[in-house]
């Protein structure tokens, strides 16, 4: 490997919690940009509170700041361990503002930090609509012209000249969800009053709406040589108007011409090239459909879900080409792993396979919000369907959305016309079903695209799934309808539900049929050579490319996209267990169809399958690689119990967080176990603390550790933990609840149940072990207990830590705090002196975020 | 619509749907991996005897658009892919692919595992196939027995001269299989074109008294088309500026002494890093060829390479020494596919101007 940069230490911004505008894309960015350094030598700081997080899994613990990602802490880094550089890219927009802070103030040149990926002129434009767009026409880019206004008097004067509808935007915003389309002047004036508070400037900008036009997305590559390529673009299928991530979106994009594409990528590059951006570069843009005139709307030099998505839809290992170049190296100098027969970064990727990403909403959880898709994101999630068609990945990317654990789509044919008309124009998160519905009801591809904005071309191919499906319902057990339904994309669950009868049979039919799945693999040469990359999708043709991966195997079922709940603790679970069966020799296979999953990386797992997790596709893959132990998750009930009927070596992990014993009312202090054979390991005694005045166990979403106890009452509640324990048979992680008996200080056990993924991550931060390696060594027979008994935990140590749930309640717009476990979207952890940490008053989430966000 | 089926000459047969024309057709099969541009490849006269399989799954998306013709009357032989879109949504299309096609009698078959073709194709080369209706030994029989014409530059090429006027530059332009992208790059330069057939000799053009001299791209092999018109190039790059694209490149390294090799697999698409040698800046362009200039055959007196594939080594652009002629082998004008090379224009716009100066 040639040298590189001289570079010896960097600084990474984490990126927090998870919230709504991101999720683990930025964690699983940060791991494999990571990875690249540490094969370089160079020293890797990283500042993050995420107790989720796997990047600060693989990093000493020297390296490790967990702190609250703010400008003071990450100010405090630089002058404490005087990184060389600063990387700002892997921590979503917080990160750049951040950045953007510590330049504007003079810490960068202070402390003599260089910032990787933009020069500091782009630093200070991001986000800065006004300044943008001067640049952006300086270089001949089409913008909205957007005017800033600091007072509505003067936002009254320029309204004639622009006219409605018109867009509010708050210049330098401290939040990601922040453009307001206004029909009139109250619709402005509500717009600014808010914009004035969001913006750090007290300033707005007003523009031209572009509502209803394309929304295409770029992303794109460079590096200091301006060498530039393509990564892949992505095309909205709902119009402007409503969030990119709240939308449908397919890549690569199929209703633009050549034209069109290439002139969208010639203004990206011209955009990268100008901006001097090292690495990434997503630009958004507003495309014309009736004169193929286009807007830059939007430039993200930074990891976005949509970087992800490119590099995941093409098989190009974006994060890892940047991490060279961020160090120095030039594009074409970048030598791939071996399994790109050409080994070089510089091959612009193509296609052969169509992706869908479809949105996944938190409304069941929040039911209070607005539910309506406008241009404030609210999706906390999403799934990918890939084929070989527009329908067939359309449909796998429904399937997969998880409306219904049986494979079946849901109808909304309760809906009258009015409504339907209603949510046709004002859509809700149920997009795709009234979509469908309205194509039943007999309108027109036409006649909907002029109501929606949305391509007729997806009219076409939505209708196109309804023929195949009236010819399902027309043809019981036809093979050849069965086949065109396998081939477009209809899931066993689906087949079976129309013709009445189970999903062995429908399997059966197909077996006899040879209607077979062939595997497609996942490269960005379309097939021009033969590489050896591990991601393959399914489809029902000629050649199926995957072999089974050979002896000791595992199959990991992955739980599909984030949603609220314990997921993304549920995606440390995934990926820290597939790092422990790849230890213990197993090759892992991963199925899933998030593109975010931080486990999908080809570090984390030797194979990787997207295909929706529903029991048809899941049989599908363990036929061809006949796995020796499948994994299924905790939360995927109805699949469990059919795969416990089939002859597999099944083991439930995460493990099902609603067995045991009911739950009781309430729950004060928790204390962890580790249970294995005659060995019960005290890992921890915790705080329960449910803030607000209901003090049930659901509103259990921070905890302190250890308890505000003395010591010898922790050390007796331990003993009387294990008591429990032992009455009841549990192994693995367990947790046994204590509560307050009646009205007395005096602790009883109230319950014991598996302990949540959420303080499953938690205990394994503070403690230092990792409890997901052990319970899956547990399951995997590997777990010696004579080595568990020599592991010591101090359940008594002065060093405090606290964990608190972090809820999308802020950009839902909703008053929901406290929230309930069921509504969390991420969580922050600190560390500090029991001082430090002290709470007076736990019904205070003010307080709880003021400690867990203090500067250090 | 009609089960069909793809045959090649290797034995093998894939059952699909037939779109398009209903005829019976062979010819050779290669793929083209362009991601966009299905219109541009299928009207491109480079694919005169070839059926083309799109590596793209979803065809025909956008229909048929008026500013997406590379040629007026298309020949090739038939396209293959994996699923078809018939539709004509988009609001500057006129037609649907399939009426398209029929109207231009050319077949397609859908529903093919084009992905495994191209596999298949990459490492056993050229293959001749037909698309048939019934896919037993009297097909086969007839596929075997196909000769296809070597003489595809006749059949595609205009047989006589015609203009499109403008005000700028005198430019001639021999029509090997003219792209139409070559003429909307010289008309967005003002340039007043001249279109000869490819047998006009040096004197032809040079009354014309031409500023500049295009050689065009065109089919088949460079190596059919007989030594006149080796001869004419020789004589007109002494006089006037020159640019030659695709097998106008191939034609113009003959013409000073390289040889040219067949590629084991054709090459038809735009991801290949292309290296601007006197740069040393990367570009991507559509490149579309079954022959190759042999790097170590050019005359380094004569010729200097000024342009390489990064992927699989060949030579993709020549300058004289002596004289301002220059060629690419990959398309400049850049349709479909990346527009960056679309300088070039620029440059034999400035190499007309300093001639004049």
């Amino acid at each position: 490997m040639q040298s590189l940069t001289n570079l010896q230490k960097v600084l990474i911004i984490g990126s927090g919690p998870t919230e709504i505008g991101h999720e683990t894309e930025l964690d699983s960015a940060t791991v494999q940009i990571l990875t690249q350094f540490k094969k370089h030598g160079v020293r890797t700081l990283v500042i993050d509170n995420n107790p989720f997080s796997v990047a600060l899994e693989e990093i000493q613990p020297t390296n490790m700041y967990i702190q609250a990602v703010t400008t003071p802490n990450v100010r405090h880094i630089l002058e404490k361990d005087h990184p060389d550089a600063l990387i700002a890219t892997l921590g979503g927009l917080q990160g750049i503002r951040i950045a953007q802070e510590l330049l504007e103030n003079g810490d960068l040149g202070r402390y003599g930090v260089t910032l990787l990926g933009m020069p500091t002129s782009t630093l200070r434009q991001i986000n800065n609509p006004a300044d943008l767009n001067a640049t952006l026409k300086e270089i001949h880019e089409p913008v909205i012209e957007a005017q800033v206004v600091q007072t509505t008097d003067e936002a009254l004067g320029l309204v004639e000249n622009i006219g409605f509808p018109l867009i509010v935007k708050p210049v330098a915003p401290r939040v990601d969800t922040n453009r307001t389309i206004c029909e009139n002047v109250d619709d402005m004036l509500t717009a600014l009053n808010q914009g004035f508070q969001q913006s750090r400037f007290d300033q707005c900008t007003l523009e031209r709406s572009v509502v209803g036009y394309k929304e295409v997305e770029m992303v794109a590559i460079r590096d200091a040589a301006d060498t530039e390529l393509l990564i892949s673009g992505l095309e909205n299928v709902d119009p402007i108007g409503i969030h990119s991530g709240d939308s449908i979106v397919v890549t690569p994009p199929q209703t633009l011409t050549d034209r069109e594409y290439q002139d969208l990528r010639d203004a990206t590059f011209r955009i990268a090239t100008e901006f001097g951006i090292i690495g990434v570069l997503h630009v958004s843009f507003a495309l014309n459909p009736a004169n193929q005139h286009f807007y830059v709307t939007k430039l993200a030099p930074y990891f976005t879900r949509g970087v992800s998505l490119a590099a995941r839809t093409v098989g190009y290992p974006v994060s890892l080409v940047t991490g060279a170049l961020m160090l120095g190296q030039r594009l074409v100098d970048v030598k791939l792993p071996s399994q790109f027969t050409k080994q070089t970064a510089v091959m612009e990727p193509t296609s052969d396979h169509v992706t869908v990403r479809i949105p996944l909403w938190p409304f069941q959880e929040v039911p209070d919000a607005d539910q309506h898709l406008d241009t404030a994101m609210k999706a906390v999630g999403s799934t990918i369907g890939i084929g070989r068609s527009v329908e067939e990945a359309m449909l796998k990317s429904v399937r997969s959305s998880q409306f219904s654990p049986r494979d079946v789509l849901p109808s909304v044919s309760n809906l009258t016309d009015g409504e339907l008309i209603s949510q046709l124009i004002h859509p809700l998160a149920n997009r795709i079903l009234v979509l469908i519905e309205a194509l039943r009801r007999g309108y027109s591809p036409d006649e909907l695209s002029e109501l929606t904005k949305i391509d007729a071309f997806y009219f076409v191919k939505l209708q196109h799934l309804l023929t195949i499906e009236r010819q399902i319902q027309e043809h019981p057990r036809d093979v050849e309808v069965l086949q065109r339904a396998r081939y477009y994309g209809f899931g066993d669950g689906m087949i079976a539900r129309i013709w009445d009868t189970d999903t062995a049979t429908i399997r059966q039919l197909s077996a006899e049929a040879h209607i077979q799945p062939t595997y497609k693999m996942i490269e960005p040469t379309a097939g021009e050579f033969p590489e050896a990359l591990s991601g393959y999708y399914s489809t029902f043709e000629y050649e199926n490319e995957s072999r089974a991966l050979g002896d000791r195997t595992a199959l990991v079922l992955g739980r599909g996209g984030n949603q609220l709940g314990p997921n993304s603790a549920a995606e440390y679970f995934t990926t820290e267990m597939l790092k422990q069966l790849k230890r213990a020799g197993y090759h892992t296979i991963l199925m899933n169809t998030n593109p975010n999953a931080i486990g999908i990386a080809p570090e984390f797992s030797d194979k990787q399958y997207v295909d929706p997790i529903q029991l048809g596709d899941v049989l599908n893959v363990i036929q061809v690689e006949h796995p020796d132990i499948v994994i299924v998750p905790g939360n995927r009930h109805y699949l469990t119990r059919e795969l416990k009927k089939l002859d597999l070596n099944l083991h439930v992990l995460p493990p099902d967080q609603e067995t045991g014993e009911p739950a009781p009312k309430m729950a004060t202090i928790g204390v962890s176990l580790f249970v294995h054979q005659q060995q019960k390991v005290a890992v921890g005694v915790m705080d329960m603390i449910a803030p607000g005045m209901n003090k049930a166990l659901s509103q259990v979403t921070a905890f302190r550790m250890p308890a505000e106890l003395p010591k010898a009452k922790r050390n007796n509640l331990v003993e009387q933990a294990k008591q429990a324990v032992s009455e009841r048979q549990l192994t693995g992680m367990v947790q046994v609840l204590f509560a307050p008996k009646g009205d007395t200080k005096q602790l009883e056990v109230v319950g014991v149940r598996p302990t949540r993924l959420t303080e499953m991550a938690f205990l394994s931060k503070v403690t230092g072990i990792n409890w997901v390696r052990m319970l899956t060594r547990q399951h995997i027979q590997t777990l010696d207990a004579a080595e568990l008994a020599k592991i010591t935990v101090d359940i008594n140590s002065t060093r405090v830590a606290l964990m608190n749930a972090a809820f999308p309640f802020r950009q839902l717009h909703v008053l929901n705090r406290p929230g309930s476990t069921d509504q969390e979207v991420g969580a922050t952890i600190a560390f500090g002196s029991s001082e430090a940490l002290t709470l007076s008053n736990l019904s205070d989430t003010e307080e709880l975020d003021q400690i867990i966000n203090r500067t250090i | 619509m009609a089960k069909r089926y793809l045959i090649l000459e290797d034995g093998s047969a894939y059952a699909g749907e037939g779109f398009g024309a209903g005829a019976t057709t062979s010819g050779e099969v290669i793929f083209n991996l362009n991601l966009l541009g299905y219109q541009e490849t299928i009207t491109d006269q480079i694919y005169h005897n070839q059926i083309i399989i799109f590596a793209q799954p979803a065809i025909g998306n956008v229909g048929i658009n008026h500013d997406s013709y590379e040629s007026i009357l298309p020949t090739a032989k038939g396209m293959v892919v994996r699923d078809l879109t018939n539709i004509s949504t988009n609001r500057l299309s006129k037609l649907s692919l399939d009426e398209f096609l029929r109207q231009h009698n050319i077949p397609g078959i859908s529903g093919i595992d084009t992905r495994h073709l191209i596999r298949k194709l990459r490492t056993a080369g050229p293959m001749k196939g037909s698309i048939v209706d019934v896919a037993d030994a009297h097909a086969f029989d007839q596929l075997n027995a196909t000769v296809l014409t070597n003489r595809q530059v006749d059949q595609v090429a205009t047989p006589k001269p015609y203009p499109n006027p403008d005000t700028g530059k005198n430019v001639v332009v021999i029509d090997f299989g003219l792209k139409h992208g070559i003429l909307r790059q010289l008309s967005e330069r003002r340039c007043n074109v001249t279109v000869l057939p490819w047998t006009a000799s040096a004197q032809d053009v040079l009354n014309l008294d031409p500023d500049g001299v295009l050689l065009s791209t065109g089919p088949g092999s460079p190596l059919d088309l007989g030594t006149g018109v080796l001869d004419m190039i020789r004589e007109v790059q002494a006089e006037i500026p020159l640019f030659a694209i695709g097998l106008g490149h191939e034609l113009f390294a003959l013409a000073n002494g390289a040889k040219l090799t067949p590629l084991p697999v054709e090459y038809h698409g735009s991801g290949h890093p292309i290296r601007r040698i006197i740069t040393n800046d990367i570009l991507y362009a559509t490149q579309g060829q079954g022959y190759a200039v042999v790097a170590k055959s050019i005359d380094r007196d004569r010729l200097i390479t000024t342009y390489v594939d990064l992927i699989n080594g060949t030579v993709q652009g020549l300058r004289h020494r002596d004289f301002p002629a220059f060629s690419v082998q990959f398309f400049a004008d850049g349709a479909p596919g990346p527009h960056e090379s679309r300088d070039l224009f620029d440059e034999f716009m400035e190499a007309m101007t300093s001639r004049e100066g």
